[in-house]
């Protein structure tokens, strides 16, 4: 019941959170007389959107469906393949040794910058850019996991060492476990970095998609569908945010607050 | 107190010394004595005399420099059949109480559906049945280091070790679970070696207190308590038990 009304009221105070914006930018434009091609009303953005004469031909669910399809194919890639090199990294020292320096060289690199290779590499479209959002969002997955498997309480070592715990028990009823948070912590900016990759790779070299549409829009400075892409590349990332955010509470239900205090 | 006059344990002559750049740093230093099968030994000393390096070479947690530990491996194998209990609950916090209590049983890959009963009776031995499903941060100080008894004595034990367990908590928690462990010694019948440095803790547990002086640390007694058992709080009255706790105030040279 009081849960209930607690979402409730969250629910009512965030639609009255977007109504206010929206009022403010609608205001902001009748009172400073701002153009259309500079920025556009929230009704030319909502009919870019909406409409069922003007939103047809920017064929939004070909653009979504591409965006969307990289950044879920880059992040899953990400999670997985991360997961699976950080492994590696903190059970053998010579993994350690090779993949390190790889990964810190790379990952001081402006990733982006290698975007117009992929495209000769990968062709023009999904998989280039696919490939140029795992490049973006790979890493911090990878440095998050192999710090949380590391940081591992010397104690809860001895713990299991004292029963002659294999290294492989080690791994699974200790270093995994206890690297979680910092996996998800991982995964939350890979997730955000997939979204800014696959975006930046449709700048580059795609001919669908959301960051298609929004370099495409700009030629003929045509703002209404640039603010309604935004809009909608927000909400996929915010989406993915959730999701990420819903699997740390299902996987990690003992990370919730104790329900009651026990002295 | 046991007829079988055959140790479970001889620990014969054990040191420890850590090398640094330029000098050896000595953690233990010759210390030897026998605990018997069901007997309660405390080793009481104060900070740094070794008595948690002793707990850990004797565990398998540290290579010792020198010496000697002799059981029989007809009677007791070593390697299985340790319960530790350390000075934190170091319980996983994401385990339920109950999975906690296991995991000995899923480390020695004993069959885990054949230990859930003993598991659950173990938690009610230390007065927690009924929170079998808590996570440990729902648990006070306390409670977190019943289960983790409960947990040394999953796989069934012979010599249960036990570093300052209670060191942690507050001194009414502290002496309620020293109640409780004697009931549990005298029902589970287990051998136990008690690190502490509470004199008068040592004295109410024990069958015997071993006394080390801190570094260089060395073997300043072995001393038999002959108190009556089973123990309550009226045998801290007994005029031996003063006279017991004195002696090792002198033996630490605190008089």
């Amino acid at each position: 019941m009081n849960t209930t009304i607690r979402m409730t009221r969250s629910f009512l105070s965030k639609a009255l959170y977007f109504v206010v914006v929206i009022g403010l930018w609608q205001a902001a434009i009748t009172v400073f007389k701002i153009k259309e091609f500079i920025v556009p009303s929230p009704l030319s953005v909502f009919q870019a959107l909406f409409s069922p004469e003007i939103a047809p031909q920017y064929q939004w669910m070909t653009h979504i469906g591409t965006t969307m399809g990289e950044i879920l194919a880059s992040f899953t890639f990400t999670a997985v393949f991360g997961f699976i090199l950080s492994l590696f990294i903190t059970w053998s020292r010579f993994a350690r040794a090779v993949v390190m320096p790889v990964i810190a060289v790379f990952n001081s690199l402006p990733k982006i910058a290698l975007a117009p290779l992929f495209l000769i590499w990968f062709g023009y479209g999904f998989a280039a850019n696919v490939m140029i959002a795992i490049l973006v969002a790979f890493f911090p997955v990878v440095l998050n996991t192999t710090t949380g498997l590391d940081s591992v309480d010397e104690d809860l070592l001895d713990l299991v060492r004292y029963l002659h715990a294999s290294k492989l028990q080690i791994f699974i009823k200790i270093r995994i476990p206890m690297s979680l948070p910092y996996v998800f912590a991982g995964l939350k900016i890979s997730a955000t970095l997939a979204v800014v990759g696959a975006i930046v790779g449709e700048f580059v070299a795609s001919s669908q998609g959301l960051g298609f549409l929004i370099k495409d829009s700009q030629a003929m400075m045509n703002t209404p569908p640039m603010f309604a892409s935004l809009l909608l590349i927000s909400a996929i990332g915010l989406g993915l945010f959730s999701f990420i955010a819903l699997m740390e509470k299902v996987l990690m239900p003992w990370n919730r607050p104790a329900s009651e205090e026990l002295g | 107190m046991s007829e079988d006059r055959t140790p479970i344990i001889s620990i014969r002559n054990v040191k420890k010394t850590y090398k640094t750049r330029n000098t050896e740093l000595e953690a233990l230093g010759d210390v030897s004595f026998d605990v018997f099968p069901g007997e309660f030994v405390s080793i009481v000393g104060p900070s740094g005399c070794g008595k948690t390096t002793l707990l850990k070479i004797l565990a398998g947690l540290l290579p010792r420099t020198s010496g000697e530990i002799v059981v029989d491996p007809a009677n007791f194998n070593i390697e299985r059949e340790v319960g530790f209990v350390f000075q934190k609950p170091l319980l996983l916090h994401w385990r339920k109480v109950l999975d906690n209590v296991l995991l000995p049983i899923e480390i020695l890959k004993i069959d885990r559906r054949s230990m859930v009963d003993k598991a659950r009776s173990l938690l009610a031995l230390v007065g927690l049945e009924g929170f079998e499903d808590r996570y440990p941060n729902e648990l006070s100080g306390g409670m977190q280091q019943r289960v983790s008894i409960a947990r040394a004595l999953i796989h069934d034990p012979k010599l249960l070790l036990m570093d300052e367990p209670f060191g942690a908590l507050d001194a009414i928690t502290r002496e309620r679970l020293n109640m409780e462990l004697l009931q549990i010694w005298e029902k589970t019948k287990k051998t136990i070696l008690f690190v502490t440095h509470g004199i008068n803790e040592a004295v109410f547990l024990s069958d015997r207190v071993v006394v080390l002086t801190a570094r260089p640390s060395r073997m300043a007694a072995s001393l038999d308590i002959k108190l009556p058992r089973p123990r309550a709080q009226t045998v801290r009255t007994h005029p031996d038990f003063g006279r017991y706790a004195l002696e090792i105030y002198k033996d630490l040279e605190l008089s």
